[in-house]
């Protein structure tokens, strides 16, 4: 199976060079900061002074599912720039060393180069998303109050739809230039473009995948599961497909040189 | 005496929420000093990212991880 080749390959490279400890770990930390320091307000606000003597302070204590989505959110801005810069340099890089050159002139597909550098990609982003937000639940539950494991879960399954949405662009934009840098900003101009996009048109174009945070904060609230939610992770699906597709497409008819 | 008490019975509480934030960051930071020894060469000089992954703190580690390899190595 040369798919299994390098996607084993890919994992390796991975292990490697450490992203399987750093990549959960960083992300762990990223989830687990936010409930963290809501809970802490008050002390650190004590501490730090600024209140006049004798003055009463009374925090409203956020709801649980609003502590667990500022988790969400917090991945949502620092995990998805970790997600494009461990994955800027990973098929541009080989194309630049020659290494590709090397991998395709052996009996191996472009798509299956392609979707096992993918799949070995996702596998790392939805276990380290999945570790986070265990971590960031737990804290929750401890220190605020109780969010059901099933909407624990569904907020994992749909936000990994979204992580793995950046990293198929940021596959995609890999195939296109061979500069990492270059993938870098692509990727990300196009992620805010999106998030822009689908932020004003919101009341028209409720599929949108990059709103799937906003509609799963409307889930968590709510307890059911918005046929929006499952607009937007279909939408999502989509065009992870489509952006697997045009990059097997785009590696083909472009001269690896 | 009383108050003495109580702080230490607060520090003692909160550290088991806050330990596993410093145990990460210490394993980060370990991982990251392990490949730094590991690897041959590095953008940059070495000692410069000793320094940076020791002094800042979850920063450091990442940085490191993130531009201190060479990609093409």
């Amino acid at each position: 199976m040369q798919w299994l080749t390098v996607f084993n390959k890919e994992l390796l490279e991975s292990w490697r060079n450490f992203k399987w400890i750093w990549v959960p770990l960083v992300f762990i930390l990223l989830a687990i900061t936010d409930p963290l320091t809501t809970y802490y307000l008050p002390q650190i606000l004590e501490a730090t002074g600024g209140l006049p003597e004798g003055a009463t302070f009374e925090m409203p204590e956020p709801p649980p599912s609003e502590v667990f989505m500022m988790s969400v959110s917090q991945l949502n801005l620092i995990g998805v720039l970790i997600i494009v810069l461990i994955t800027m340099g990973t098929i541009s890089g080989e194309r630049k060393s020659g290494v590709a050159e090397l991998i395709l002139v052996k009996p191996i597909a472009y798509h299956s180069y392609v979707t096992a550098k993918w799949a070995a990609y996702a596998l790392l982003i939805w276990i380290s998303t999945f570790t986070a937000l265990l971590a960031s639940w737990y804290y929750v539950n401890l220190l605020f109050g109780e969010v059901s494991a099933g909407s624990f879960l569904r907020t994992f399954f749909f936000y990994g739809l979204w992580m793995t949405l950046i990293l198929s662009i940021s596959i995609f934009m890999n195939t296109l230039s061979k500069t990492a840098g270059l993938v870098l900003f692509f990727t990300i101009t196009l992620v805010i473009a999106l998030n822009l996009l689908s932020s004003v048109f919101a009341h028209v174009v409720k599929w949108s995948p990059s709103l799937i945070s906003s509609h799963l904060r409307n889930t968590l609230i709510s307890g059911e599961l918005s046929s929006a939610l499952w607009g937007s992770a279909g939408t999502a699906v989509l065009f992870i497909i489509l952006l697997l597709a045009s990059a097997a497409y785009t590696l083909k008819h472009k001269e690896i040189s | 005496m009383l108050m003495m008490q109580n702080a230490m019975q607060l520090l003692q509480e909160n550290l088991a929420i806050i330990a596993p934030l410093i145990v990460i960051q210490i394993i980060l930071m370990i991982a990251a000093l392990i490949s730094l020894i590991r690897t041959e060469e590095t953008n940059g000089p070495k000692w410069v990212w000793a320094l940076v992954i020791v002094i800042f703190n979850t920063l450091g580690p990442i940085a490191y991880f993130i531009f201190g390899r060479r990609f093409d190595a």
